[in-house]
């Protein structure tokens, strides 16, 4: 498997960060719509998730399946 | 809200281990503790499915700072699929049964430590992205297979 040189290159940067240093550039934080709107949900089985999410989260957050 | 901390992080590890919880990292959260950069909002774990450690889960949560209800502990207890989190001092989306893996016991014994972190194997992790069929998982597929094989040849 032949890895895109610049993708290499951002595994060997992330390689010589510490753990702290990877995670707070990793770890962003944006509203998501509908997503973020109740304090907890829960669902019985994943495919009810996957369901749920299709029905009402806007197309463009990509949690729709293909 | 403020985004995820490694601080955070560490909270998760450190209580859910007094409280004897077994659960990993998994998903993009998970990735990026095993070294892969990228960007996600929140941490994902894939927890246990029983009663016992259901309830770990759920004294965990709470001295973490989770508001849950009474109901809410218990669909937590009883292990509903998928469980999320907003209730807190940061977002968790707690998973008893991803996608793609089958058990939590196979998971376990493929599990990566980092700095006392239990992370679901790179492997694990890319199977269940595959099995979710979504399309923001489909999309970082390409450069997380990339990741693997750097670490493999790395290794």
């Amino acid at each position: 498997m032949k890895i895109p040189q610049e993708w290499l290159e951002e595994f060997e940067a992330a390689a010589r960060r510490p753990l702290e240093q990877r995670m707070r550039y990793a770890f962003i934080r944006t509203y998501k719509p509908v997503l973020d709107d109740a304090p907890f949900r829960s669902f019985n089985t994943m495919e009810e998730y996957r369901q749920w999410c299709e029905a009402n989260l806007p197309d463009w957050l990509g949690y729709g399946r293909i | 809200m403020a985004a995820f901390e490694y601080r955070q992080a560490q909270e998760i590890r450190d209580v859910f281990n007094r409280h004897a919880c077994r659960y990993l990292f998994i998903g993009k959260s998970g990735a990026i503790l095993l070294g892969f950069p990228d960007t996600t909002q929140d941490a994902d774990l894939f927890v246990e499915r029983s009663t016992e450690n259901g309830r770990a889960a759920v004294a965990a949560l709470r001295e973490l700072g989770f508001a849950l209800t009474d109901i809410q502990a218990g669909e937590i207890e009883q292990g509903k699929d998928f469980v999320q989190l907003k209730n807190g001092p940061f977002d968790l989306d707690l998973i008893f049964a991803p996608d793609g893996i089958e058990r939590f016991s196979d998971a376990w014994s493929r599990r990566v430590e980092v700095e006392g972190f239990p992370v679901c194997s790179l492997d694990d992790i890319i199977a269940s992205k595959i099995a979710s069929h979504r399309q923001k998982d489909l999309e970082s597929l390409p450069r997380l297979e990339a990741f693997r094989e750097y670490r493999r040849r790395n290794a």
